[in-house]
């Protein structure tokens, strides 16, 4: 009867399909979540498949079965573009998955949306440096998502360049990964955990307050089931199984609006994670414990709601004073949290793995607390407001009536808010730890380039100085001398450049071409002073024992001027002999390697795009270095983005929440409403009402929000024995995503409260 | 009819929703301290008529004169001014704010008009007194019955002191004798403050209150002779 119900009338129709999109609204998002573990193996298998590294130590023989691979990726932008120049050496060489035939030379076989980029206006910078003709694109099998940056094109004499590390030769694609991969870091894990938590807690939240909409309408139907002789068993379960169809049709929804979200993610690129829709599989285990949890978790919201309510024939409303809410047990729900993860306080990553129930648990329960301590702070804090004007006298009486119903509207954002702000405190208090700040000085140097070995820095340089944005170039050639061919006792680094250059790397008293430093006093640099004697022959690129050959190249010292080390653009101090090009003969050239500093003008629009298109002109294996002053730990960097994905998602959801159940109590309302109107309420004082009735239950909830997500924070903080800090910036950010997120939601809902306040609103007819 | 000396005129009034006519050619007119009925029919177009007449409803065709005033010439805030000051209104259902007390109720208007809290609950109280509801002052609509609460409408109508009282089906939800007494209530208050009164009825009992009657039927109205 009760399932009769939900669906009984146009009214019935539009609260059930009210109550289906929000409940399938979170079935979707709970889906969405059951299927990222398949989404993400489903993309590591497609990156191990791909594999092309090898893992021993000696170079596989040239057989026609073996493929030469030169890894040419490279950055447009901002976003990584994985490339690779394959050159097979036989008829039988492996062929890249998602790939047919191999690319001549000259050929390009680029993913769907590197395709796309290249053929629009956008692309034409990287056009020039991608300028291979494409013959084909790469098919799903070869990519790790829809929205990835990738080709494989021809090569040619990659055998040369076999030892420069950029080259492998391989037998076939996704040699398994030797070993295990290393353990991840117990604060990640407690991370990841919390991060999973916090985003699924609203979601439940939401499905909770989705099934109570239109409680109203069902309690006055429910009266007059009470009226034709239906005891109060007989109601509740009425209720319930109104309830249970509400959420069944949700379910279906949901797995609607899931199916439609898994087209859409295949064409979506969220913080450059990119996946296909074959990915996103619910776990079956998963899926059903969603499909059996939210019906029942439907039936017993609603009986926890009836709990309060007395349905007597003649109607609830002689309920209107509804008794006082308890705070007894409301208290031990963020104790009892708090009681979970204070064992585990101090630990740190030292301290072994985290208890993953005891954190899941704990986290939980705090956050459940929120929502079980609202209702009790609304109403007494309701309580207690006087009378004002007219719109807030309206507001104020209209919470302190259904105080329950504005502290349900805003539980999912506070429970969100309060999460968010424990994790930017643990994420803030944690960062250090998977921080690496790198020595480069960003304000002296911008990029960095290497240069083919044999290839003289200058003419390199030359071609940098010509390209637009790039303001000084400082060319070097390094190398190292020994005071024997082979196996010497001392080695010192050798850095060749003009004067210019090589005073960005230490103190020269007077500097000309030809002349030749010594700096001594250098960190790590012990050898320099006894090999620094004129007339000393020293040997370039000596051969060792162990297996490598150098060129061995003798140079005979001339004179040799004493200089003060002095901190580089690298960040270290350059020991070593400076040397200016005229005091090196011409055969030493082949046993130094290149390299190019650039300073640029950042102003200039694509600068760095600019660099890397003459980089790839000069050798297309180079790999620019764009200078950074530091850089996180990329597991680090995931997780923070996964976070702000999920956020994203959920406070999306929680905003159509609100907005339903905004609108469904205007429904509802709309008859007083025109009423009100009718005898010449201001539509503005009405407006007002509603902003009141929405901003004083959000400030309370943003406020107990910001106390439980401290007071997580703190604890987290704690558990991974990190310092404390607040950042009370990303605090008040935070509050002001929630607020704004309500003050959105009511200035949408201003549009129909006006249409409700229409007159024809008194038509009964 | 004669509208010469008349507070509210209404002349040749057209009113569709959609498909439906509502108000085809309707004509009104009531003299001040008068109490006019409107009978007719579910669905004949009684309660659209006091609508406009009300200006809540603009009709679509038609004049609608006010103290002299067209009010066709009127904007949504200058007829809501009206409204607030010089009409009053009491409904069959849906009127009362339900999470206001019932002083704040009746009180309402007056706020709304920009008196004080302490002034308009004073005002309130001495009308819920005469209409016989005082005891009730502090309690939700939800805590009194049907009479009383339709009382405390009568009072919130009255409390501004408007000069014309809409009444629409004021007793359509109560037993006979609860729905005498607010009748009873409703007409003497009325005429103790000289305010005309549009009682809209399907009821000859209810419309026994009044001066005049009129019928509405297809949408269109006729004034009825009153046997005695």
């Amino acid at each position: 009867m009760g399932a009769g119900f939900a669906f009984t009338g146009r009214g019935g129709w539009v609260r059930a399909v009210l109550t289906a999109v929000g409940v399938g609204l979170g079935v979707a998002l709970l889906l969405l979540t059951t299927a990222l573990p398949s989404a993400l193996d489903a993309r590591h298998e497609r990156e191990q498949a791909r594999t092309d590294f090898t893992f021993s130590q000696t170079v596989p023989p040239k057989t026609d079965a073996t493929l030469l691979v030169a890894n040419v990726g490279t950055t447009f932008r901002h976003e990584d573009i994985r490339g690779r120049e394959l050159e097979p050496e036989g008829p039988k060489a492996p062929l890249p998955p998602g790939v047919d035939k191999l690319p001549a030379p000259g050929e390009m076989i680029v993913s769907p949306k590197l395709k796309a980029l290249l053929e629009s206006p956008d692309g034409k910078l990287l056009r020039e440096r991608l300028s291979d003709r494409i013959v084909g694109t790469i098919a799903e099998p070869g990519l790790v998502g829809s929205a990835e940056l990738a080709f494989y094109r021809g090569g040619e004499d990659l055998a040369s360049k076999l030892d420069n590390g950029r080259v492998v030769r391989i037998e076939r694609f996704g040699e398994p990964i030797q070993g295990t991969s290393d353990p991840w870091d117990p604060v990640l894990i407690l991370l990841v955990l919390v991060v999973f938590v916090v985003l699924l807690m609203p979601v439940g939240v939401f499905v909770a307050a989705a099934v109570r909409f239109g409680g109203e309408g069902r309690d006055r139907r429910l009266a007059a089931l009470r009226l034709v002789g239906s005891d109060s068993g007989m109601t509740r379960r009425v209720a319930a199984g109104e309830a249970l169809a509400g959420s069944v049709l949700g379910l279906v929804f949901g797995i609607g609006f899931f199916l439609i979200g898994r087209q859409i993610a295949g064409r979506m690129e969220v913080f450059e994670v990119s996946v296909f829709p074959s990915y996103l599989n619910p776990s079956p285990a998963l899926a059903a414990l969603v499909a059996v949890t939210v019906p029942a978790a439907a039936v017993l919201v609603t009986l926890f709601a009836l709990r309060g309510v007395v349905i007597e024939p003649l109607g609830v409303v002689r309920t209107a004073k509804p008794r006082r809410r308890r705070l007894w047990w409301r208290l031990l729900l963020p104790i009892g949290g708090l009681a979970m993860l204070a064992p585990m306080i101090g630990q740190g990553s030292d301290g072994g793995d985290f208890n993953q129930y005891l954190v899941i648990g704990g986290v939980m329960l705090l956050l459940i607390g929120i929502t079980a301590l609202l209702p009790w702070i609304v109403e007494t804090a309701v309580a207690r407001l006087g009378s004002g004007p007219v719109a807030w006298q309206l507001a104020v009486r209209r919470l302190q009536l259904s105080s329950g119903t504005a502290a349900r509207t805003v539980n999912g954002i506070a429970v969100a808010v309060a999460g968010a702000i424990a994790l930017q405190m643990l994420f803030a208090g944690v960062e250090d730890d998977f921080t690496e700040v790198t020595p480069y000085d960003e304000t002296r140097i911008q990029m960095q380039v290497s240069i083919p070995e044999g290839m003289p820095p200058a003419q390199a340089a030359a071609d940098f100085r010509r390209t637009e944005g790039v303001r000084k170039v400082y060319a070097y050639s390094e190398g190292y001398v020994g005071e024997k061919r082979t196996d010497p006792d001392f080695s010192t680094q050798v850095t060749v450049g003009d004067c210019a250059a090589l005073r960005e790397v230490a103190k020269l008293p007077s500097c000309r071409d030809g002349d030749v430093f010594a700096v001594s006093g250098a960190e790590y640099d012990t050898d320099t002073s006894d090999m620094a004697k004129p007339g000393r022959t020293l040997y370039f690129d000596p051969s060792y024992e162990d297996g490598h050959e150098g060129t061995e190249t003798p140079w005979t010292l001339p004179a040799v001027k004493r200089a003060e080390a002095a901190v580089d653009m690298t960040g270290s101090e350059r020991g070593g002999l400076l040397v200016t090009p005229k005091a090196l003969p011409a055969a030493t050239t082949k046993s130094l390697g290149g390299q190019v500093y650039l300073r640029l003008d950042e102003s200039v629009p694509d600068v760095y795009d600019l660099v890397r298109n003459t980089a790839a002109a000069i050798n297309p294996l180079s790999d620019p270095m764009l200078w950074v002053s530091s850089q996180r730990s990329e597991r680090y960097d995931s997780i923070r983005t996964g976070l702000f994905v999920g956020a994203t998602c959920v406070l999306a959801l929680i905003g159509a929440s609100l907005l339903v159940s905004q609108l469904e109590q205007l429904r509802e309302r709309r008859k007083l409403l025109s009423a009100l109107v009718a005898f010449g309420t201001r539509r503005r004082t009405l407006g007002l009402s509603v902003l009141w009735q929405t901003t004083i239950p959000i400030v309370l909830g943003l406020t107990l929000a910001s106390v439980v997500g401290l007071t997580l924070g703190v604890v987290l903080l704690k558990m991974t024995a990190t310092g404390l800090s607040v950042d009370w910036a990303s605090l008040l950010a935070m509050i002001g995503i929630g607020a704004g997120v309500v003050l959105l939601v009511t200035l949408l809902s201003l549009p129909p409260l006006l249409r409700l306040m229409r007159p024809e609103g008194l038509r009964t007819e | 009819m004669t509208p010469s000396g008349s507070l509210l005129v209404a002349e040749g009034l057209r009113k569709t929703y959609g498909p439906t006519t509502a108000l085809d050619g309707a004509d009104f007119s009531i003299h001040p301290g008068e109490v006019v009925a409107v009978m007719g029919p579910s669905g004949s177009g009684k309660s659209t008529l006091l609508h406009c007449l009300a200006g809540i409803v603009p009709p679509d065709a038609g004049s609608i004169r006010y103290d002299g005033r067209e009010m066709a010439t009127m904007n949504d805030a200058q007829r809501s001014a009206l409204r607030r000051s010089e009409f009053g209104f009491v409904f069959q259902f849906g009127q009362l704010v339900p999470e206001l007390t019932c002083v704040e109720n009746v009180a309402l208007p007056l706020r709304l008009n920009g008196t004080s809290r302490k002034a308009a609950e004073r005002t309130a109280l001495s009308w819920m007194e005469r209409l016989e509801v005082d005891g009730i002052g502090k309690k939700r609509p939800g805590e009194v019955s049907g009479g009383q609460g339709q009382r405390v409408a009568v009072a919130r109508a009255l409390v501004t002191g408007p000069r014309v009282l809409f009444a629409d089906e004021p007793t359509g939800a109560l037993d006979s004798l609860n729905g005498e007494r607010v009748m009873e209530l409703l007409t003497d208050a009325a005429r103790s403050t000289n305010a005309a009164v549009v009682l809209v009825t399907h009821e000859a009992r209810v419309a026994a209150y009044s001066d005049r009657e009129i019928v509405v039927r297809d949408g269109k109205s006729r004034d009825m002779e009153r046997v005695v």
